[in-house]
């Protein structure tokens, strides 16, 4: 007789259990936190580096020439420039936001040295460039956070006016390098015994951003900011200002970027730097299911790249035409990223960016 | 200088379009002092607390701090003063480690962090507190009580006057309740003041010095430890003058046959409960804030993972997710509004026809009219101003907001409505209208479960009442047994004082 139950008297509940189910709350939380097998935390954690290294090995078996020193310093040098890009963009997704401006920086600063070096000589041109590139990340940064808009429509817009003013300023021409300013040329194609210069610049800029993301305020406090900005307000962080240096430090990285393919290749290119954008964000995604982080790391960036490289000059070794090398790559991308977004489930997912 | 009161408000008032929330309120809390703040829904508390924490600016009156006038203007200035505060909804970064957590924005180190000595400096902060939790573990990893320990560990560096503690307890056990308490007393003995609110007097008994009681915007009396008792509480908080509700639910609605019925329903907040809700009936589920009454909403409307079944016009059904329990014929109006019931930037017209599209298609298509029609017709039903149809929701009142939350689910035929918190947030002229539509769909044949902290809502509407304290059902009785008084009693100390 439900109509009855419970009506006419006040029906007494022992609330002593109340603060056992409190403590099984934290009890069972934690142990789904940990309760993954020791396989899962394994694949986890090195799954993609597994991933790589096999891929390597099926190269090194199918192509006598692809486990070569010669061939590593290949891979090393065709990825310097998209290295230096995505090492950028990392910064910029770590802080939670985007930068679609980055292939158009590298054209920017690679044009704007070109262009100066004859009016002002080489290092002030590059030092000019820089600072322009700074330049571009601090509009990009303050407008996003000050003018309140979204870092997709912001950077895209500034994508835009980027392009439009290199081909103002070239005519749609490139700019060649005097052969005479052989210590710019040096940047980009010399040598050091084996080593070419721009694989040691790229070394040196890798190590000082791998320092800066893991053992200063400034990584620490842009990986903050972008997992929850509200945290980092609430404990007193100045949170525009880490968005704003995420932003200058992706485009000073495509500064110097631009200033090393403005070197290797002798000429400033007015178009085509759109492509290493896409290169960029697929390193930086692909990047930050290494080690099992995540979320985009310095290090995971470097492993995305060079896998990206390395399959590349593999794929062209065994002889697979150009177009299979990009359907392979974006193969990759979606299943690691999704077998890593398998092993990391949340409750509920509704989130499409 | 221990005489001078830390912080003075005096003759604070707030106004909301017209309705005062705040009348005049005079107060201070002394440097040390653990000062409880309770009063009902509405008294003025947390449109107080947003004061102190630069979220609101008063309307009219002053706040000293330290004997002089300050202005506090949003809520980073008042951190600058060194006014802090710990919400119910705790904010840790989840990819960092506890101890990563504790010590943001205070980092040991100029440029360079030293990994080792934050985490160093974490622990003993934790081994003080006396909570035992492994600094390195990330926080995404913690349970919520472990999280809201670790977010009162992080006020420890942020060398604040004053903490203001909103429900601090909501999700903490009785052996974690205990470390906060010593916390508490850490506080105190640097000197630090502590506005605590709480619906538990227990607790308030416990760790307060003073407590002061608000009522309808005023104090109406700051009691001394010792003083605090069920009765003199209950006494200084219930408005005689307040004018009773119009609206009243009589009963005569209610229909014989059962229309939910829910057996042993729990989830790791909430102990295995049951109950039935008639069709045409009103069930009223009341207690504190975060005492599990809305764990109860979201298991029933397939948000929250649980166990124990439920039935539906007598036909069992499966309430895993949101879709499922829709279909089911269980409709879940959410207390937030504007996050999880509306979309801010569609029309009136696209909000309320959501819903039901499916019957209004014609071909595949639904053309603006029928929308249109159908969107005026139920905004005329239910009042809602401006009638216009094609205004963007974010463009309507609270009230008128929720009145559209209503109108979206009311032509869609559920046979069980859940209603949280209808008049939250609802400006005072729409309440008896909200009131009116719930009572209507109960007229209806619907079942109604009323999910509201307060009381007196609880009284004028429901026909049963069920009261939720600490996770569990402690009371359960039809509306004529209970008093305003004893209801009170019994969601402040979660005992039912009669015999079963």
């Amino acid at each position: 007789m439900h109509p009855n139950d419970g009506i006419g008297h006040v029906t007494k509940v022992d609330h002593q259990t109340s603060p056992a189910i409190a403590q099984n709350v934290a009890r069972t939380t934690t142990s789904s936190g940990r309760k993954e097998s020791a396989a899962m935390r394994f694949l986890r954690r090195w799954g993609t580096i597994v991933v790589i290294v096999l891929a390597g090995l099926g190269f090194a078996f199918a192509s006598p020439y692809f486990a070569t020193v010669s061939n590593l310093n290949n891979v090393l040098f065709s990825m310097i420039v998209s290295a230096l890009v995505s090492m950028g963009l990392t910064w910029v997704v770590m802080a939670g936001s985007f930068d679609l401006s980055i292939g158009l920086t590298v054209t920017t600063s690679s044009i704007l040295v070109a262009f100066l070096m004859p009016i002002v000589g080489p290092w002030l041109a590059i030092v000019i460039a820089l600072v322009a590139a700074c330049v571009i990340g601090l509009v990009n940064g303050v407008l996003v956070t000050y003018g309140r808009l979204s870092g997709i429509v912001v950077t895209l817009g500034v994508m835009f006016v980027l392009d439009g003013i290199n081909v103002f300023i070239t005519g749609g021409y490139q700019v060649p390098i005097d052969y005479g300013e052989t210590a710019f040329l040096y940047l980009g194609q010399g040598k050091l015994g084996t080593i070419g210069v721009p694989v040691i610049i790229l070394l040196v800029v890798f190590a000082l951003a791998l320092i800066a993301a893991t053992r200063t305020r400034i990584g620490h406090y842009i990986a903050a900011v972008g997992d929850n900005p509200m945290a980092a307000f609430y404990s007193g962080i100045n949170v525009y200002r880490w968005v704003i240096l995420a932003f200058v430090l992706s485009a000073f990285m495509s500064g110097i970027a631009g200033i090393i393919v403005t070197s290797i290749s002798s000429s400033a290119q007015p178009v085509g730097g759109e492509g290493y954008l896409l290169e960029a964000f697929a390193a930086v995604f692909l990047g930050a299911t290494v080690l099992g982080k995540g979320k985009p790391h310095i290090l995971g960036t470097l492993v995305g790249v060079f896998f990206l490289y390395m399959v590349d000059s593999g794929m062209n070794m065994v002889g697979f035409p150009f177009a299979a090398r990009h359907i392979f790559q974006g193969l990759v991308l979606i299943v690691a990223v999704g077998a890593n977004a398998l092993l990391n489930r949340e409750e509920v997912h509704l989130k499409f960016i | 200088m221990s005489h001078a009161p830390l912080v003075e408000l005096i003759n604070l008032e707030k106004e909301f379009a017209g309705t005062k929330a705040l009348k005049g309120v005079s107060l201070s809390f002394a440097s040390g002092e653990v000062h409880g703040l309770l009063g009902e829904n509405g008294a003025g508390k947390s449109t107080l607390i947003k004061i102190l924490t630069g979220v609101y600016s008063p309307t009219a009156g002053e706040i000293l701090l330290e004997g002089v006038p300050v202005r506090i203007s949003s809520p980073p200035e008042a951190h600058r003063l060194g006014l802090g505060a710990v919400y119910q909804d705790a904010e840790l970064v989840s990819s960092f480690t506890v101890g990563q957590n504790i010590l943001l924005g205070n980092e040991p180190g100029r440029i360079a962090l030293n990994d080792r000595a934050m985490h160093d400096e974490a622990a003993r902060i934790l081994a003080r507190m006396g909570i035992d939790l492994d600094v390195r573990r990330l926080a995404g990893n913690l349970s919520a009580a472990e999280m809201q320990l670790v977010t009162l560990a992080t006020l420890f560096h942020r060398r604040y006057k004053l903490i203001v503690l909103d429900e601090p307890t909501a999700r903490l056990s009785a052996a974690e309740s205990e470390v906060l308490f010593r916390i508490i007393e850490g506080f105190k003995a640097q000197g630090i003041a502590i506005v605590y609110i709480s619906h538990r007097l227990r607790e308030v008994q416990e760790i307060c010095d003073r407590a002061t009681i608000l009522r309808g915007g005023l104090v109406s009396g700051t009691l001394n430890r010792g003083e605090v008792t069920e009765d003199r509480v209950t006494e200084l908080m219930v408005d005689r003058n307040r004018s009773e509700l119009t609206t009243f639910n009589t009963g005569e609605s209610v229909l014989p046959d059962v229309a939910l019925e829910v057996t042993a329903i729990s989830t790791a907040r909430l102990a295995p409960l049951s109950f039935h809700v008639n069709a045409g009936e009103v069930l009223g589920v009341t207690g504190p804030v975060g005492g599990g009454m809305e764990e109860l909403a979201r298991a029933l409307g397939g948000i929250t993972r649980h166990s124990g079944s439920a039935s539906v016009r007598g036909k069992t059904v499966a309430l895993a997710t949101p879709i499922q329990a829709r279909s089911a014929g269980i409709a879940l109006i959410p207390e937030d509004r504007r996050k999880q019931a509306l979309f801010p930037s569609l029309s009136a017209a696209e909000n309320i026809c959501l819903p039901v599209l499916n019957s209004l298609q014609r071909l595949l298509a639904v053309s603006p009219g029928s929308m249109r029609r159908y969107a005026d017709g139920v905004m005329e039903r239910l009042a809602v101003r401006p009638p216009n149809s094609s205004t963007q929701v974010r463009f309507f009142s609270g009230g008128n907001q929720q009145k559209l939350v209503i109108g979206k689910w009311m032509s869609a035929g559920a046979a069980v409505y859940i209603v949280v918190e209808p008049t939250n947030g609802v400006d005072v002229g729409a309440i008896k209208e909200i009131y009116d539509i719930i009572l209507g769909l109960a007229r209806g044949g619907a079942a109604v479960l009323l999910v509201s902290s307060s009381l007196r809502e609880t009284l004028a509407m429901a026909d049963r009442i069920m009261v939720i304290h600490d996770g569990a059902k402690v009371a359960e009785a039809p509306k004529k047994e209970w008093t305003y008084d004893e209801l009170l009693a019994v969601t402040l100390s979660g005992i039912s004082r009669r015999a079963a």
